[in-house]
């Protein structure tokens, strides 16, 4: 049977051992996003720039292009998922505690699902109205 | 981590604040809170994409708030923030792969990053003055 996750082994795999339970998959998606991020980041400031001097309807003709509009939207996607991860290593680094670190842990992907959702939602909206 | 004691009443060794601060590790801080400052930071994507997705008003009202002084001091917070932690990462990215990991490199790459951001940061908002 293949495994998808290499760096694992079976038995790992199916007793989620390792100190944190899961961190390979993580570390693997960290480090996909800050690739995608590289060049993803750039094309969200040159937006940015492009977007400083542009009033309401200047905004609402920019952002409903194709490409900036799928460009915003895969900064956001990349960038949604990044931050997740990076604030999880945060949280379980400095909360301690049974309850409150669950609840920080759970707040981390409602706020990032919430933002990403957020953002993408006003972008596709920009477009199709 | 300001506690001196742990519970019991035995006492905790230093661990913090034995260590000079040395430029690779203020280097490594900041990355970590320039990450989180990001994160939060989403919120006021949000609140500015939405507000252009819903009505003028609403757009105003962000674009008011974006141009006031705390509006800017935030941006500018922000711009320094994103290009500090996209200069880390690409650091973190060199590192991964061992490269320039020993002394002196990595005191360079740690002030490459540092003036890097700076720098980033202050070109940004000049082409953003140029073009606004």
């Amino acid at each position: 049977m293949e495994s998808k996750d290499t760096l694992r082994t079976q038995r790992s795999r199916v007793g989620r051992l390792g100190a944190s339970r899961s961190g390979t998959g993580d570390n693997a998606r960290m480090r996909m996003t800050s690739i995608a991020l590289v060049p993803l980041t750039v094309a969200f400031m040159v937006m940015v720039l492009d977007l400083v001097s542009k009033d309401y309807n200047a905004v609402r003709s920019y952002l409903g292009h194709p490409l900036p509009a799928l460009l915003m939207l895969l900064f956001i996607g990349a960038g949604v998922l990044h931050m997740q991860i990076g604030m999880k290593a945060i949280i379980e680094d400095y909360v301690h505690g049974p309850h409150l670190k669950e609840a920080a842990l759970t707040a981390n992907v409602f706020f990032a699902v919430s933002a990403g959702l957020a953002c993408a939602y006003a972008v596709l909206r920009i477009g199709f109205a | 981590m300001a506690e001196t004691e742990r519970p019991g009443g035995r006492p905790l060794s230093p661990h913090l604040f034995i260590y000079r601060p040395m430029l690779t590790m203020i280097m490594s801080i900041l990355h970590r809170a320039t990450g989180a400052a990001l994160y939060l930071g989403t919120g006021l994507l949000a609140w500015f994409l939405l507000a252009a997705s819903i009505d003028v008003t609403a757009f105003e009202t962000a674009s008011w708030f974006l141009r006031s002084i705390y509006g800017q001091a935030v941006l500018l917070g922000f711009t320094w923030a994103l290009m500090q932690h996209f200069l880390g990462g690409l650091r973190h990215a060199l590192w991964d792969r061992g490269v320039w990991m020993d002394h002196p490199q990595r005191e360079w790459l740690a002030q490459a990053t540092l003036w890097g951001g700076l720098a980033l940061t202050a070109l940004a908002w000049a082409l953003a003055w140029l073009m606004g």
